[in-house]
C-alpha cells in the first residue's frame, strides 16, 4: 500500500530534486527556541503561581514539542521534492497531508524569490511560483541561493517560451 | 495613433457624495452626536458638521474627478489615468479584456447616470472604474471598448443584441425560498427577533431593524437578481439584473473558465438549476454572495442547457464517459457518495459532487492553470485521493473528491496530458506570439 501511495506522489521516471539539508537545521532551531521559550514560562508558573502542577504541564508541554517535533521536522523537510519536467514542474509534498502540484511552465505568471532574515543568515532561498488561479500553491522552501536563482531563470524562459495566456 | 483625452461626465463628484451622504449623515450623528445635541448647537450642529464634512468630500472628488482621464493609446489599449494622493497610470491590454459591466447604484440611477468596469486578465488588481458616465456615453464607451478588443471597427456604434431569456420574478422568488439556506435564515431571524422581545419587549423589535437581521442576505440577493435578463450580442452574452442597482455584464465569446450546474434538492421536483461561471478577472473582490459570478439565478434544466452550449460552444459534457469512485468512498461520503463523478473529454473536464445540493462541474481545459492530487490521512486509510483544478479566482472550486488512487492518478495523469494538448492548440489565446 505504502509503495503505490509513493509512487503515486512521486511518479517514475523524472529527476526528483529535493531541499537543502540545511533547512532541517534550521527548522529544528526555531523549534527548540520555541520549546525552549514554552519550558521557561513553565518554569516562571510553577514558581509564581499556585499550585505548582500547571506551570510544570506547561514545562512538560514544551519538552514534549521538543521531543515529537525533532524527528517531525527532519519527515517533513524530507518529504518536499520538486522535478522539472519536458513541460511542467512537479512539486510534492507532506506527510500527513501529501500533495502533488502540476504546474505547466505556460501558465506562470510570477516566479517570487524570497529569503528571511533567518533564511538569509543560513544562506536558504525559497521560491514561489504563481499563476492566474489564486488556489496554485506551490512553493518549494529551503534552496541555496543559487540554485534558486537557476530555477527561476530556467523557468521563466521555458514559461516564455511555451506561454499560452489563459 | 492615440485617441484624445477623455473624462466622466462633471457632474461625477456630486453624484459620488450623494451616494454616500447618508452614511457620513449617520457617522456624524453615531460619533459625535452626543456631544453635539447636548451642546448649546443642538441639532443644528449635527447638520452643519455633515455640510462641512460633505463639503471637504465635494473637492475631494472634485480633484479626483479632475485626475480622472482616459483613452486609447498607439495600440488601441485603454489608459486609465487616475489618483489624487497616489498617482497612478493603468494600461487595460485590451487583447486580454474578461468582461465590462455597467453598474448603475440607486443614487446614479436617479440622475440618470452610470459606471464602467473594466476587467483584463492578469495577477492582482486588473481593473479599472470609471465613474460615472450618462447612460448612451457608459453603452457607447463599452461598445468601443468591446469591439477594438475584437479587433473589429469601433466607430460601428453599439452591436444589435437578441434577447434570450428573462427569469421571472416568481421564479427567482420561489426558488430562494426552496432552499435549506433561507429555512436556517428564517428561523435564526425568528430567533433573535423572539430573543430581543424577551429581552427588551417590544421596542426590542427596533434594536433587531436597525442591527439587520440574517434574512436581509436572501432579500438583498433577490433585489441583485431581480428582472435576470440574458441576450445574445456579437460582442458576447449580455446579463443584466438588479432591481435598486442594476447590473449589466458583457462575457465577450472564449472566456469562461469553468461553469457550475446547481441543483439544491427542494428544486429538483420543480427542474430547475442554478448556474454560477467563471471568468478569468471576475470576482477579485470577495463577493461572498456570489451574485457576480451567476450566470443564471433560476431556469429548467433545458433552458440553462441551451445557455451553456452559448458560453461555452463545442462543449458536449452529456456524452462524456464518467468514472465513479471505487467502493472504500462509501466510508469516506456516506452520503454523496453515490453521485460523485469524473469525466473528461479533449475539450472539457466534468466533475459532480455533493447529493443534498448537487453540483455538476464543466472546466474548461485550455482554461486549467494547474493540477493537484492531495490525500489526507483518513483518504489514505481508505485507499483513496482527491485531484484539484486550480482555475482563475471564483465560485467554482473543481474537485474530483475521493477517487480510488490509481483512479486519481490517472485522473491527473490524463487532466495533464489533455492541458497540454489544449494548450497547442487553443488559438484564441495566442496573443503574445504573433
Amino acid at each position: 500500500m505504502a509503495s503505490k501511495v509513493e509512487v503515486a506522489f512521486r511518479p517514475e521516471g523524472d529527476t526528483w530534486q529535493s531541499l537543502s539539508p540545511k533547512l532541517i537545521t534550521v527548522r529544528r532551531l526555531i523549534l527548540a527556541l520555541f520549546a525552549v521559550a514554552v519550558v521557561v514560562a513553565g518554569v516562571v508558573v510553577a514558581l509564581t503561581v499556585e499550585p505548582v502542577w500547571i506551570g510544570a504541564l506547561i514545562a512538560v508541554a514544551g519538552v514534549l514539542m521538543l521531543a515529537i517535533g525533532w524527528p517531525w521536522v527532519g519527515r517533513r523537510v524530507k518529504s518536499w521534492g520538486y522535478a522539472e519536467r519536458a513541460d511542467d514542474l512537479v512539486v510534492g509534498s507532506g506527510i500527513w497531508f501529501r500533495r502533488l502540484v502540476i504546474v505547466p511552465y505556460g501558465r506562470l505568471q510570477l516566479v517570487d524569490v524570497k529569503a528571511g532574515p533567518i533564511d538569509r543568515a543560513f544562506g536558504l532561498t525559497s521560491v514561489q511560483l504563481h499563476t492566474a488561479a489564486a488556489t496554485t500553491d506551490a512553493a518549494i522552501p529551503g534552496l541555496s541561493p543559487e540554485t534558486a536563482a537557476a530555477l527561476r531563470d530556467r523557468l521563466a524562459a521555458r514559461g516564455e517560451q511555451r506561454s499560452a495566456g489563459l | 495613433m492615440s485617441t484624445e483625452r477623455r473624462r466622466v461626465h462633471p457632474i461625477t463628484p456630486i453624484v459620488k457624495v450623494s451616494t454616500y451622504l447618508p452614511a457620513l449623515f449617520l457617522a456624524v450623528l453615531i460619533t459625535g452626536g452626543q456631544a453635539l445635541f447636548s451642546r448649546p448647537f443642538g441639532a443644528l450642529g449635527v447638520l452643519g458638521l455633515t455640510i462641512v464634512v460633505a463639503v471637504v468630500a465635494l473637492g475631494y472628488e472634485y480633484l479626483s474627478y479632475q485626475r480622472l482621464q482616459f483613452w486609447f493609446d498607439d495600440d488601441g489599449d485603454l489608459r486609465v489615468q487616475s489618483g489624487v494622493v497616489f498617482q497612478q497610470e493603468r494600461r487595460l491590454q485590451l487583447s486580454r479584456l474578461q468582461t465590462v459591466d455597467v453598474n448603475r447604484p440607486l443614487v446614479a440611477r436617479v440622475f440618470g447616470f452610470a459606471a464602467l468596469r473594466i476587467e483584463v486578465a492578469g495577477a492582482g488588481d486588473s481593473r479599472a472604474d470609471l465613474q460615472y458616465l450618462t447612460n448612451a456615453d457608459a453603452s457607447a464607451l463599452r461598445s468601443e471598448i468591446l469591439a477594438r478588443s475584437a479587433g473589429l471597427d469601433h466607430t460601428a456604434g453599439e452591436a444589435p443584441e437578441a434577447p434570450l431569456l428573462v427569469v421571472p420574478a416568481k421564479d427567482l422568488f420561489v426558488s430562494l425560498m426552496l432552499r435549506a439556506v433561507t429555512v436556517f435564515l428564517l428561523l435564526l431571524t425568528v430567533l433573535i427577533v423572539v430573543g430581543n422581545v424577551w429581552a427588551s419587549g417590544w421596542t426590542g423589535i427596533f434594536t433587531v431593524l436597525l442591527g439587520g437581521v440574517p434574512l436581509l442576505i436572501v432579500v438583498t440577493e433577490f433585489a441583485q437578481l431581480y428582472n435576470f435578463t440574458v441576450a445574445q450580442s456579437p460582442d458576447g452574452i449580455r446579463l443584466r439584473h438588479g432591481l435598486i442597482q442594476t447590473q449589466a455584464r458583457t462575457i465577450p465569446p472564449g472566456r469562461v473558465c469553468a461553469v457550475e450546474f446547481v441543483e439544491p434538492l427542494f428544486w429538483r421536483r420543480k427542474g430547475w438549476v442554478r448556474l454560477y461561471v467563471t471568468v478569468a478577472g471576475l470576482s477579485k473582490s470577495d463577493d461572498d454572495s456570489g451574485t457576480e459570478s451567476v450566470l443564471l439565478p433560476v431556469a429548467p434544466r433545458e433552458v440553462a442547457e441551451d445557455l451553456f452550449r452559448r458560453v461555452m460552444p463545442g462543449a458536449q459534457p452529456e456524452n462524456v464517459e464518467m468514472i465513479r469512485p471505487i467502493g472504500s468512498v462509501k466510508r469516506r461520503s456516506p452520503i454523496q457518495w453515490r453521485y460523485l463523478a469524473a469525466g473528461a473529454d479533449e475539450r472539457i473536464a466534468v466533475l459532480q459532487h455533493g447529493r443534498i445540493t448537487r453540483r455538476r462541474q464543466i472546466v474548461d481545459h485550455a482554461r486549467v492553470q494547474s493540477v493537484r492530487l492531495s490525500q489526507g490521512p483518513w483518504e489514505r486509510a481508505l485507499g483513496l485521493a482527491s485531484v484539484n483544478l486550480d482555475i482563475p479566482p471564483g465560485r467554482i472550486r473543481p474537485q474530483w473528491q475521493h477517487f480510488g488512487l490509481e483512479q486519481a492518478h490517472g485522473l491527473l495523469a490524463m487532466q495533464t496530458e489533455r492541458m497540454r494538448a489544449a494548450r497547442a492548440a487553443d488559438k484564441s489565446t495566442r496573443w503574445m506570439q504573433n
